[in-house]
């Protein structure tokens, strides 16, 4: 039994799986998460540092962590890439002034080598809102096309409405457990 | 009351009889592999008491306090052993089936405990520490609890920071939780749920924490890279409204 079957059955047997939720500031990340999780989302200030929260979901053992997305913050992003199975990208779809910004910084992250095995889900956030750009506009923004090394999707929500939201984070289990929890 | 507590009551009971910790995040200092050898060790490490840990005169680590199998009388570090200035200022549960907050004490703004000396000037080394929790037997009932403790870092970077809280019901270990934070940014402030569900405990156990109140008890220790630097302690009845 080689080192990697042994991995995928340690994985497989826990069913573990490490997200990452990051955007910029104002996406709605930690809106989301609490809006997930069944939680008053009437008041939500800035994050300054993470929120985490642990949670089983569908046989799985969920760690999300959702970290501060203002500009000084995000120098320290690194800081939390290790192990993540999946990548949560929110974008606030009615703020179009920071697109390019928004294109970029996720263009950064997707050359990250501790993100290589990642899976990718784009959340465009904020559906609710009159001036949202559709989640078609928002993919082409981001040129999510032309991402050729990680799995991805993208997915229109509302964080406040919570539409969509489980919609996502199953696709992203989906995929996720395709690719590491292996049949023996 | 200190803050300790709503956390420590959560995870009293954390999946029940598994004493390995369901909230291991070992991933985050280091992969699968670290992990599987950690918690290899757990399974078969030596039990350990506090006087021995002590006795070593060497820093205490995560290896030694997981060794264990009684609380401790006493702290096994001094509150100035916080370098980093880590400070919870939030404890919360809420029920998730009710979607109902049941507890939730948050800190004062400017308010540090530890630097509260009494008349005599002595620091009251228990203070901000220890903490007292009552509940009523209903709690013992949960299903789908989720905690949250939210604390503040100061100044310096904090690399690896590590929880690991044990539960006890007289010498009986309930409980050992054991979170990897990882890193803490500078001047953060930085909130964490656990939602879980709540082992069925056998109706005999109940009755028994009910009847002897405080005889459930817990220790919380804090790592950065594997050094002790904080240890809270709390109890806790069960007979409340009774």
């Amino acid at each position: 039994m080689g080192l990697l079957t042994i991995l995928k059955k340690m994985k497989h047997k826990e069913r573990e799986m490490r997200l990452l939720m990051l955007g910029l500031d104002n996406a709605g990340k930690t809106t989301i998460l609490k809006k997930f999780n069944g939680e008053d989302v009437s008041t939500i200030s800035p994050t300054l540092g993470f929120n985490i929260k642990t949670l089983e979901h569908r046989g799985f053992k969920l760690n999300i962590w959702d970290v501060g997305g203002q500009k000084s913050l995000r120098s320290y992003w690194r800081n939390y890439f290790e192990s993540t199975d999946g990548l949560v990208w929110v974008v606030d779809s009615a703020d179009r002034l920071r697109l390019e910004d928004c294109k970029q910084e996720l263009s950064a992250l997707l050359l990250e080598e501790r993100l290589a095995g990642a899976t990718l889900l784009v959340f465009a956030n904020k559906q609710d809102l009159p001036g949202a750009l559709s989640k078609e506009a928002i993919q082409e923004a981001l040129a999510l096309d032309d991402i050729k090394t990680h799995h991805w999707c993208i997915i229109g929500c509302s964080a406040v409405t919570g539409e969509n939201l489980l919609t996502g984070v199953d696709w992203l289990l989906d995929d996720i457990a395709a690719r590491i929890f292996t049949i023996e | 009351m200190s803050s300790q507590s709503s956390r420590n009551d959560s995870a009293t009971t954390v999946n029940g009889s598994d004493t390995v910790g369901p909230g291991r995040d070992r991933k985050s200092e280091g992969g699968v592999l670290k992990r599987l050898k950690s918690r290899k060790n757990q399974t078969d490490r030596r039990p350990v008491t506090e006087d021995e840990l002590r006795a070593l005169g060497k820093d205490i680590t995560p290896d030694g306090v997981l060794g264990l199998r009684s609380v401790t009388r006493d702290y096994l570090c001094k509150p100035e052993d916080n370098l980093y200035n880590i400070d919870f200022i939030r404890f919360k549960i809420r029920d998730l089936e009710t979607n109902t907050v049941l507890f939730e004490i948050a800190k004062p703004p400017n308010c540090d405990l530890q630097d509260e000396d009494d008349e005599n000037g002595d620091v009251d080394s228990t203070a901000g520490r220890f903490v007292r929790y009552q509940f009523t037997p209903a709690f013992l009932r949960l299903r789908t609890v989720g905690a949250t403790v939210e604390f503040t870092v100061g100044e310096r970077p904090v690399q690896n920071f590590r929880m690991i809280e044990r539960h006890y019901f007289q010498d009986r270990l309930l409980k050992s939780f054991d979170f990897d934070f990882g890193f803490c940014i500078p001047n953060s402030r930085n909130t964490c749920e656990h939602i879980y569900e709540f082992p069925q405990l056998p109706e005999d156990m109940i009755r028994q924490m009910v009847e002897h109140p405080y005889e459930t008890r817990s220790d919380s220790f804090y790592f950065v890279d594997n050094k002790l630097i904080m240890h809270n302690k709390a109890d806790y009845a069960y007979n409340g409204g009774q």
